[in-house]
């Protein structure tokens, strides 16, 4: 079959048995890239015949489909347009088509032969004029193509007009208010006489109808009498599939009753008795078939309810899902996701079998229903389901799954947790399992909810899950490979809550904790959490354990100044207990610090002065230091290329324009230099001073007026930007 | 709407690409890239739909539907407004065409005649939207071009 019909050189040929030939992509690129430059040789050569332009249009398409530049060839394409027979502009077109990037220049130029080609009496070059220019076209070429495309909605022959009304659906896309009185044109292609007309025309419809259902409610009596008159089998034989009534019309058409239906009782009750009917005739048991009965299905679950409707879906969808065919449990999952959300209670029905897809080896299946799952959640269910997708968790290898999975879970089990022991215990696994993958603000949520217990202010219960919670984590301490933020929240619940611990006294748990804390390897933020918690045990024992002053010293000359910072607080505290106790309170992390009375700090306004006076310079807050910095840019900005004349330099007394090049050192010329207002070099302020961090400022421009030319100066250009 | 048409060899090299995103040449690259990276990973007994949202030039809802025919993948990357099964037909009446026109199609029929595997396409979709559907007019189309090139053909060389 190769090269049967071939007119393609001996040169081609070698070129793609080279490729196929070749052992690496290394090698690949280097034989194309030889294939370039041969191009790129032939159009620099004397004139090409038109045989050998078709075929190197073909290879270019080639070589730019391999990923290499031929841009150098473009012209080529529009010459074939031109000049070419049918066949060479057909090629011509094509390598435009798919070569011309979005903003290539030359699409401009293939406008008049668009039109040209338009207007032609031939079928063949319309339609290839047609499709080319559903592709090349750009908002702002509709306007010069709109007119001969409008005259061709009407042509006899049906190619046309079909290919006609995909080119408005393409402008209707780019641009809709370049087509919006079209109206009547399109209920024109809706009626017309050739079905396949009308199938194009409803991919208009889609988009119409989706931008405005509300608009377009009076289309739905016309859309039902066409999908009633499809599916009873009434269009031209050929437009069967498989024995199937064009199906894909009576599938746009149900996409199209499905958003005219939705939530409008009246609309849908237009559509019961059709979409009933296609149902059953769509029952056929190949595929074309299932896709018909699946847009139904669809159709069913978006528009106004209707209990038989629904339950004739429920049983499809029961059939969907126990398929031995993938495609069709997959559509059965789709499908069960969007009834599920306003009608729950068809989803119960299906629980066990939904779960068996969960642990389906094909994983675009196990995504689509973990998207079920996670819509089917409620209270009731929540902890069966959690616990299936923790399992899931356990054992899926692929990131992307596993990213899922960890989002999932944690906003299901936050949103309708039983008790916060069950989310606690929960959120520690997926912290074990997902590491990484866990949002760090979920840990704080977590934290928080220990810290702030239960709704209820029932002490005893919250203390009871505090007790639980720093069990659960004193069985985990010794794990290896713990991933960071499940040590840091470990350590903080240790930290805060250990002494409600049954299992471990204070002293023993501090030791744990300083022996992991001085684990090598540990991740910074980690260890900053393990120091704080053996501080605060340490608060809480009322004396400094051997392996706490030990991790002190180790840590008190780290490089991390966070870390370095923990452990000097805790050395200054530790010689004072009690302080200790009151800087580190046992449950309060919820509280606010109080500063009763004294907000602005005024305590600590004698050690500022004292520290001015002695030379420390005055904090600049980061508004006042943008502030400056702005003011700087946008002196800096007036001082761009200058396009007006120089003033005449006289002896006036105003300053020349220093831009950012000017050096400190310039003398004074014949306009003089004044020293800056205010005197001294010593001043702060002036563009010699040493205010700022960008040494010199640049001077303010002299008023613009005063910059009058003399005769014989060039005067200032118009339009163009002056100094500010 | 139909975002793009590939067809990509069991090594990961395009044969086909029809892109009605507008997107520039390397993004057509790195999406047939990333479309084999995910496609390569698939066995052979699961579905033909893929979520496409992964793949850096496509939206988050896009879909994937491929066949894997011998050495070549045959995908459909859509949006959420086309039907799943109905795009796999459709794969299904192209690379039936194919074989009508080319009598058993290989993969160097695509790379030799891309030109007219285009123009077949071209047929059936516009625009990203489905054209025509009847096999049977996609091949009176192609019909048609074919006379239109030995008339050609003949043409020239009888001047």
């Amino acid at each position: 079959a190769t090269m049967a019909g071939s007119h393609l050189t001996r040169e081609f040929f070698e070129l793609i048995k080279t490729i196929g030939e070749s052992k690496s992509k290394q090698e690949e690129d280097r034989i194309i890239t030889d294939e370039v430059t041969r191009l790129r040789e032939k159009t620099k050569s004397s004139k090409m015949d038109k045989r050998t332009t078709k075929e190197f249009l073909v290879r270019l398409i080639y070589a730019e489909m391999l990923g290499h530049d031929a841009s150098f060839g473009y012209v080529k394409a529009l010459e074939m347009v031109a000049a070419g027979n049918l066949v060479e502009k057909r090629v011509g077109y094509l390598c435009a088509s798919l070569c011309f990037a979005p903003d290539q220049p030359l699409r401009m130029m293939l406008v008049s032969r668009l039109q040209k080609d338009m207007q032609s009496a031939n079928i063949l070059e319309i339609c290839f004029a047609l499709t080319a220019a559903c592709k090349l076209i750009t908002k702002d070429m509709i306007g010069a193509v709109l007119g001969d495309a409008d005259k061709l909605l009407t042509h006899e022959k049906e190619i046309v007009r079909k290919k006609t009304v995909m080119l408005l659906h393409r402008f209707l896309q780019l641009d809709p208010a370049s087509v919006a009185d079209y109206d009547e044109k399109f209920r024109r292609a809706l009626c017309d006489r050739n079905p396949a007309v009308m199938a194009a025309s409803l991919h208009v419809y889609d988009e119409l109808v989706r931008a405005n259902p509300a608009a377009n409610k009076d289309l739905v009596p016309s859309f039902v009498s066409i999908l009633k008159q499809v599916s009873e089998g009434r269009l031209p034989r050929d437009f069967s599939y498989h024995r199937m009534p064009a199906p894909w019309i009576q599938m746009k058409l149900l996409r199209l009753l499905a958003t005219l239906g939705h939530a409008d009782q009246k609309a849908s009750e237009q559509m019961y008795e059709v979409l009933l009917s296609c149902m059953t005739r769509a029952d056929s048991g190949l595929n074309v078939g299932f896709a018909v009965l699946y847009e139904t299905v669809r159709t069913i679950t978006c528009i106004y309810p209707n209990t038989t409707l629904l339950d004739e879906a429920a049983a499809c969808i029961s059939r969907f899902i126990s398929s031995d065919n993938h495609n069709l449990r997959y559509l059965g999952i789709t499908s069960l996701a969007a009834i599920v959300k306003d009608h729950p209670q068809y989803a119960t029905k299906h629980q066990m079998a939904v779960m068996r897809c969960l642990e389906d080896p094909d994983d675009t299946l196990k995504r689509k229903t973990l998207d079920l799952l996670f819509r089917m959640t409620n209270p009731a269910n929540v902890e069966v389901i959690v616990d299936r997708l923790v399992a899931n968790l356990r054992d899926a290898v692929d990131v992307f799954l596993r990213q899922d999975l960890v989002d999932r879970i944690s906003e299901v089990a936050e949103r309708f947790a039983p008790s916060t022991t069950w989310y606690v215990q929960v959120m520690t696994q997926v912290f074990e399992l997902g590491g990484d993958l866990v949002k760090s603000s979920t840990a704080s949520s977590v934290m928080r909810l220990i810290a702030e217990g239960g709704d209820d202010e029932d002490e005893e219960a919250d203390n009871e899950m505090r007790t639980d919670v720093v069990e659960t984590y004193l069985e985990l301490i010794d794990r290896p490979g713990l991933p960071d933020m499940l040590l840091q929240t470990l350590f903080w619940v240790l930290g805060e809550y250990g002494y409600l611990a049954e299992s471990m006294e204070l002293p023993a748990m501090c030791d744990k904790i300083c022996s992991l804390a001085g684990r090598a390897g540990l991740n910074k933020v980690t260890r900053g959490y393990a120091i704080s918690a053996a501080a605060k045990l340490t608060a809480q024992v009322g004396a400094v354990v051997p392996s706490a002053q030990q991790l002190m010293d180790s840590f008190g000359a780290s490089k991390d100044v966070d870390l370095a910072q923990r452990c000097a607080e805790f050395r200054v505290l530790a010689s004072r207990l009690d302080m200790m106790r009151a800087v580190m309170p046992v449950d309060a992390s919820c509280e606010d610090v109080e500063m009763e009375g004294d907000e602005g700090l005024a305590f600590l306004d004698s050690y500022v002065e004292e520290a001015l006076a002695a030379g420390a310079q005055a904090y600049e807050k980061p508004a006042d230091m943008a502030a400056a910095e702005a003011e700087a840019a946008a002196a800096a900005a007036s001082h761009a290329l200058r396009f007006s004349a120089y003033a005449t330099p006289d002896a006036g007394t105003h300053m020349p324009e220093a831009g950012p090049s000017s050096g400190a050192g310039e003398t004074a010329g014949p306009g003089g230099l004044q020293a800056p207002a205010g005197g001294g070099l010593s001043a702060a302020a002036g563009p010699w001073g040493q205010k700022g961090q960008w040494g010199r400022k640049p001077a303010p421009a002299p008023a613009p007026a005063a910059a009058a030319p003399a005769a014989g100066f060039p005067g200032t250009l118009p339009g163009q930007p002056g100094s500010a | 709407m139909i975002k793009g048409i590939f067809v990509i060899n069991n090594h990961g090299k395009p044969r086909l690409i029809k892109d009605f995103q507008r997107m520039t040449q390397p993004e057509q690259q790195q999406t047939v890239r990333e479309i084999f990276g995910l496609l390569s990973k698939r066995s052979d007994n699961v579905c033909n739909f893929l979520e496409g949202g992964s793949v850096t030039t496509f939206s988050k809802d896009t879909k994937l539907i491929y066949r894997h025919f011998a050495t070549l993948y045959f995908v459909v990357a859509a949006d959420g407004n086309e039907s799943d099964l109905g795009l796999l037909d459709l794969v299904q009446v192209f690379v039936e065409t194919l074989d009508k026109k080319f009598e058993n199609v290989c993969e160097l029929d695509l790379i030799f005649r891309s030109d007219m595997v285009h123009h077949i396409l071209d047929e059936v979709v516009m625009g990203g939207m489905v054209l025509e559907t009847s096999g049977k007019e996609i091949m009176d189309a192609v019909t048609a071009m074919e006379r239109l090139e030995l008339e050609t053909r003949s043409a020239a060389i009888k001047a």
